[in-house]
């Protein structure tokens, strides 16, 4: 009886080991044979760059979406030399066919990718528990560009608009007429100074919250000259509250130069013209006191515009002044729209200074971005139009690969 | 302490809330406090933020370039002194011209390509209605918005009713805008009848 | 003067008190009210929730108390969301005041019990940089060096002594870019300087009174999803599943609403309804 049993374990440990045993070899193989490896592997220096990076490309393993479909990434391996060691660089999900192998550009760092030396790479399809290797691909070396030529269209669009402002303002100056159509905000301004003298009150001006690098507070600084002149003709008193001193020292030279304009230099009062504080509400706080102290006749805001906005105008119009307002400041223009008399809309901001002040410069800038608009324009119905018809053509005068 | 903070806080807060009602005293007060204090804030934060770590701390470090910044600095303190204040333009110009440099690319760039690239789309999609819609308004706006602000060209005929198709959709912008500004405003309300009721009282949780 | 004509020299002062009422009122009562998360929303959760944990997110806060009715419950809610999914924060303000703000957030997200269990390290989960004068130059400095343009942290200690910053050199190694504004520097630099040259992914929040303007943007894929105003902190506070402030505060928001509505349609009203009379 125990013999039987014996025999029937050893026949059963027979069957284990040399049939069972190898069977489930076999078929377990299946999962570990390795994928098919990617092929044509390119490295080459990747372009439009500081040369600190080269790019691998491959066509994708003939198991990667296709055929036994178990590739699930790739993993990028690099050498010094073709037989040397290869380490991995980098890994990408499997369908992708490119990867940017990237290092430091300081020689002290870790990553240090060094230009002008051989590299040589292979790729490495993956699957769950197996891979296969591509042949070597190289040496590829990284070297920088002197120009980037996906920003090409950024070039030629600042070499084409720096000559159009150029040459307008050359014509300009040579005395040609340019013509600007009327803007109703500016029209007003005579009435509005008028108003001021007849009453005996004085003349608020707001350069709002830009720095004198925006191109509000520029154009402000424009007309706020043009009206510093006026005031000075009409012996009317104009403050110029500020919220940034370098726009308060610019708001001082501007208004005295509107004064010896006039021929008044001796009218010209500095303190007129004073900083309060760079912080938005403490400003607007003191602004709003001035015009409810001084019940100043006109208030004019140009320039740049934020949360304030309304709480000047409002103010400014319970307190019954007449108002002229004007930004660049999308988000504001609905409450000057709402609460001041007459609003310079975004542009017509930089065109009323263009207008009123007649300047080449100013003349010359606003005639080549009515130029720069009308080749937008055509390039936009134009592209559109084409684009229905799937041409891309005008799309890609537009595109810029950084 | 915090308590004494946040009665401080709440009494200037009704303070500049009585300007509502009107103009008095005690509006007048909390404004003069908060000028004067946000000056004296902006002073310190200039002076421990800017001066110190941009050009003291540099300068300190043996790295005396900075003194060229420092320079033009000193130029614009100068505006004291009238006989020399032109000086100060130097600085002016420094600021204004690097300023624009670095803006015009950018904008061109960010404001202007990109923002063109992503305005020539198709004026009709097969099939899709909405799309079609939503294509035409993008492209009729912009286009139409860009006629408003041409200013060669006097608003008349054909061309004027465009520019007063542009108007229409400048403002219909303003008011979402004007939307968008308006729960700004009132979320700044509650804010504040949180802190008052909430925070000051205990009114609420 | 008729009912209508009373109606348009309405003092000011009685809109105002009627708006104080209809702030104040809701706060007492606690409504659940149905926010939908619009796509805007919806994106920019999609795209934090792609990162794995340990990513690295930059979060800029370009605002000063005047608008922390708006911008401090987002900053809470994106806080206490990248404890919650391990994602790391590396914190900066190109406002002086920004980096306060984010540590009295951090004082309120710390302290709750979900978080108090995770237990967050500063210099190893989080870590506050400070300010830095420059406005969008501190950008673009960053786009080449991080820790050159933030030498130190807000309390004075090396940079690159934070565990956290080890390994960040630029934008290169930040997975996320959150920026918090409330004007000039904000979004827009953000966009002009990091998210074009630098293809920084960015998402932001904004007071309600910027947000049109940033619109264009997430039009054009500049801007991964945009949290617009207080209404937008409290879609990305149910998005994330833990509504907190923002949400408590959409009742008051709603009612004032509908009472601007009404008082906007009873003036129009009355004004049509009287220069008629006056032209007849």
């Amino acid at each position: 009886m125990r013999y039987k049993n014996l025999n029937r374990l050893l026949i059963l440990t027979f069957f284990f080991f040399f049939l069972i045993l190898p069977l489930g070899q076999i078929l377990a193989q299946e999962d570990t044979l390795p994928p098919a490896p990617p092929t044509e592997v390119r490295a080459s220096d990747t372009q439009n760059d500081n040369g600190h990076s080269i790019t691998i490309t491959w066509k994708l393993s003939g198991d990667d979406g296709a055929g036994k479909k178990d590739v699930v990434a790739y993993e990028i391996l690099r050498s010094e030399s073709p037989a040397g060691e290869f380490v991995v660089r980098g890994m990408v999900p499997a369908g992708n066919n490119t990867y940017q192998d990237r290092g430091a550009k300081e020689k002290e760092d870790k990553n240090y990718f060094h230009p002008y030396h051989d590299f040589y790479y292979k790729v490495r399809a993956k699957t769950l528990n197996s891979y296969s290797e591509s042949g070597v691909a190289g040496p590829a070396q990284a070297y920088g560009q002197w120009f980037h030529l996906g920003k090409l269209p950024v070039f030629v669009g600042t070499l084409a608009f720096t000559i159009m402002v150029l040459a307008f303002i050359s014509l300009a100056r040579k005395g040609k007429k340019f013509y600007v159509r009327p803007l109703a905000g500016i029209d007003a301004v005579d009435d509005a100074i008028g108003r001021a003298t007849e009453m005996g009150r004085p003349i608020l001006y707001i350069l709002g919250l830009g720095s004198a690098a925006d191109i509000a507070t520029i154009a402000s600084f424009t007309i706020l000259n043009r009206i510093a002149k006026k005031t000075a003709e009409h012996k009317t008193k104009i403050i110029v509250p500020c919220n940034d001193p370098i726009v308060m020292s610019v708001a001082q030279e501007t208004v005295k130069a509107g004064y010896l304009d006039a021929g008044r230099p001796d009218m010209y009062q500095e303190e007129n013209i004073f900083y309060i504080t760079s912080m938005q509400f403490a400003y607007v706080a003191a602004v709003n006191g001035i015009m409810l102290r001084e019940k100043t006749a006109t208030n004019f805001y140009l320039g740049k515009f934020y949360a304030e906005s309304l709480i000047l105008a409002e103010t400014g119009s319970v307190a019954g002044s007449i108002q002229i307002s004007g930004t660049d400041e999308i988000a504001q223009i609905p409450f000057f729209v709402a609460a001041t008399d007459y609003t310079l809309i975004g542009e017509e901001l930089y065109a009323a200074s263009a207008y009123l002040g007649r300047e080449p410069l100013l003349l010359g800038a606003l005639k080549a971005q009515d130029l720069a608009k009308a080749i937008v324009m055509i390039s936009l119905a134009s592209g559109a139009v084409a684009a229905s018809f799937h041409l891309d053509f005008f799309l890609r005068l537009f595109t810029v690969q950084m | 302490m915090e308590t004494i903070g946040i009665w401080i806080a709440a009494l200037l807060t009704l303070g500049i809330f009585s300007f509502l009602y009107k103009d008095n005293p005690f509006y007048k007060f909390c404004e003069s406090l908060f000028v004067g204090i946000s000056a004296g804030y902006w002073f310190v934060t200039t002076f421990w933020q800017v001066f110190m770590p941009k050009l003291a701390d540099n300068l300190v470090a043996g790295r005396l370039y900075y003194i060229i910044g420092g320079v033009f600095g000193v130029l614009m303190l100068l505006r004291l002194f009238p006989k020399i204040g032109w000086l100060s333009r130097w600085s002016l110009a420094l600021v204004v011209g690097t300023t624009a440099g670095l803006y015009f690319t950018r904008y061109l760039v960010s404001n202007g390509m990109i923002q063109v690239q992503n305005t020539i789309i198709p004026l009709y999609v097969k099939g899709n209605l909405s799309q079609t819609i939503g294509n035409l308004v993008i492209v009729i706006g912009t286009f139409s918005g860009l006629i408003y602000f041409f200013f060669s060209k006097e608003h008349k005929g054909a061309f004027g009713g465009l520019a007063k198709l542009g108007i229409w959709f400048l403002m219909l912008s303003f008011g979402a805008s004007f939307g968008y500004t308006v729960m700004s405003r009132m979320s700044l309300l509650i804010g504040r009848m949180d802190f008052l009721l909430g925070t000051w009282l205990g009114l609420i949780r | 003067m008729n009912f209508l004509e009373k109606l348009l020299a309405l003092d000011r002062r009685i809109i105002f008190l009627f708006i104080a009422i209809a702030v104040a009122l809701p706060l007492f009562f606690t409504v659940k009210l149905h926010i939908e998360v619009t796509p805007v929303v919806r994106n920019l959760h999609n795209a934090l929730e792609a990162l794995p944990p340990g990513s690295k997110v930059l979060v800029s806060l370009d605002y000063d108390p005047g608008s922390m009715p708006e911008l401090q419950p987002m900053a809470e809610s994106f806080f206490r969301y990248c404890f919650m999914r391990d994602l790391k924060i590396i914190i900066i303000g190109l406002w002086p005041n920004g980096p306060i703000q984010a540590n009295s957030a951090l004082e309120v997200i710390l302290n709750e019990p979900d978080i108090k269990k995770k237990n967050p390290k500063y210099g190893i989960d989080y870590v506050n940089l400070g300010y830095t004068a420059g406005n969008e130059v501190v950008i673009e400095r960053m786009g080449s060096d991080i820790p050159v343009t933030f030498p130190k942290d807000y309390s004075g200690s090396k940079t690159e002594d934070l565990p956290l910053m080890k390994g960040v050199k630029n934008f290169n190694n930040i997975d996320f870019v959150y920026n918090l504004s409330a004007g000039y520097p904000g979004t827009v630099e953000w966009v002009l300087f990091g998210v074009d040259p630098y293809k920084i992914k960015l998402g932001a929040g904004n007071t309600a009174v910027q947000a049109p303007q940033i619109y264009p943007y997430l039009n054009s894929g500049q801007l991964v999803g945009l949290l617009g105003g207080m209404k937008g902190g409290a879609e990305f506070e149910i998005a994330t599943g833990h509504p907190a402030k923002a949400v408590k505060f959409m009742f008051s928001q709603s009612v004032s609403h509908a009472l601007i509505c009404f008082f906007i349609l009873i003036g129009n009203f009355a004004y049509f309804a009287t220069r008629k009379k006056k032209g007849a």
